[in-house]
């Protein structure tokens, strides 16, 4: 089966999130996000992608993820929520 | 009056200049503001990818490097006018808050004290940015380490746009939400609004007098220590390496 990486754009009120997601049988299998937004601790960020892979590919799946890291690793991210990587994601899927 | 140490690295290498930077905010020397001015590079934020962000094919001449804070890249021309300050502070609740916005906009309040005085309409916009008339001169970047902070920040005294373009893959989105079409109506530079050059080091005293009145402080000129100078050159490789700059 053919993999395809689409990309999805959101900006949230702390910076631009780029999301780069390929999927198979409606998982997460790829992954990527690049963007301006600030995140503290710095080191949490590679959770997200990392604990999304195998995930369902749909809204509520991912941002409940994203969430659950979130209060795991005491993730702090002026202007820009789960919420806002959740769009950024879901725009990705989309495509 | 209590006294922190003030430290002018110059003309920089900026892969030199991140390591420093995190070498200050890693080692325990006290509160210190310092600038620089980087040689022809671009610094990526800590979350940003090269091959995403980057026009790479038109990069081959900058030195690219990424920093241990998050943003976005900070792109300096061949003009080199433009000064770059870092600040390392404990995070006290009084001078530097807790509250990130809040540590933002104090520090930020030396760029716009600076301004006020070349008699300017600057004004803090969060989250790290500062503005003239709505229009950004200066971008900030905050991280966070063991109780303390470091901040950097340029402020634009020439920048060439075109140039920033060419190099960079900014799509539209980034500016849809500022109300204004492009870049080229969200971006300006001290020059463009004085119009005339001011001779950077004039604009660099205003601003150390700037920041020793905002945080009631000494400057006091100094240099790194040798543990700095040591885990300066630890931290040297990865400012250096591939899988640093293009994970």
């Amino acid at each position: 089966m053919e993999i395809k990486t689409s990309q999805g754009i959101h900006k949230s009120k702390g910076g631009l999130i780029r999301s780069f997601v390929a999927t198979e049988n409606g998982r997460i299998k790829e992954i990527n996000i690049s963007g301006d937004f600030f995140l503290f601790p710095e080191e949490a960020f590679f959770k997200i992608a990392g604990e999304l892979k195998g995930i369902k590919a749909k809204r509520e799946d991912i941002e409940h993820k994203i969430e659950e890291i979130y209060i795991r690793e005491n993730i702090q991210s002026p202007g820009t929520s789960p919420a806002d990587f959740t769009e950024s994601i879901m725009k990705a899927l989309e495509v | 009056m209590e006294e922190w140490r003030f430290i002018d690295f110059g003309l920089v290498d900026i892969r030199d200049m991140m390591a420093m930077d995190e070498a200050i905010l890693k080692s325990d020397e006290g509160n210190t503001f310092f600038f620089w001015t980087p040689k022809k590079s671009i610094i990526l934020g800590f979350f940003q990818k090269a091959e995403v962000e980057l026009n790479l094919s038109q990069c081959k001449d900058y030195t690219i490097t990424r920093r241990i804070s998050g943003g976005g890249i900070a792109f300096s021309d061949e003009r080199c006018r433009q000064v770059n300050y870092g600040v390392v502070g404990t995070i006290d609740n009084a001078l530097f808050p807790m509250d990130i916005i809040g540590s933002y906009k104090q520090i930020c309040g030396v760029l716009i004290d600076t301004l006020i005085h070349y008699k300017l309409n600057a004004a803090f916009r969060p989250i790290n940015d500062v503005v003239v008339d709505n229009k950004k001169i200066s971008g900030n970047a905050q991280t966070r380490w063991e109780g303390k902070l470091l901040q950097n920040g340029t402020l634009l005294l020439d920048f060439d746009i075109e140039e920033m373009l060419r190099i960079s893959n900014i799509p539209k989105e980034k500016f849809m939400d500022k109300k204004i079409a492009s870049v080229r109506e969200g971006l300006t530079w001290l020059d463009r609004e004085l119009g005339e050059q001011r001779d950077m080091e004039e604009i660099k005293n205003v601003m150390k007098k700037k920041f020793e009145e905002r945080f009631s402080i000494r400057l006091k000129s100094g240099s790194l220590s040798g543990k700095e100078i040591k885990l300066t050159e630890t931290l040297l490789p990865k400012y250096y390496s591939d899988e640093w700059v293009y994970r």
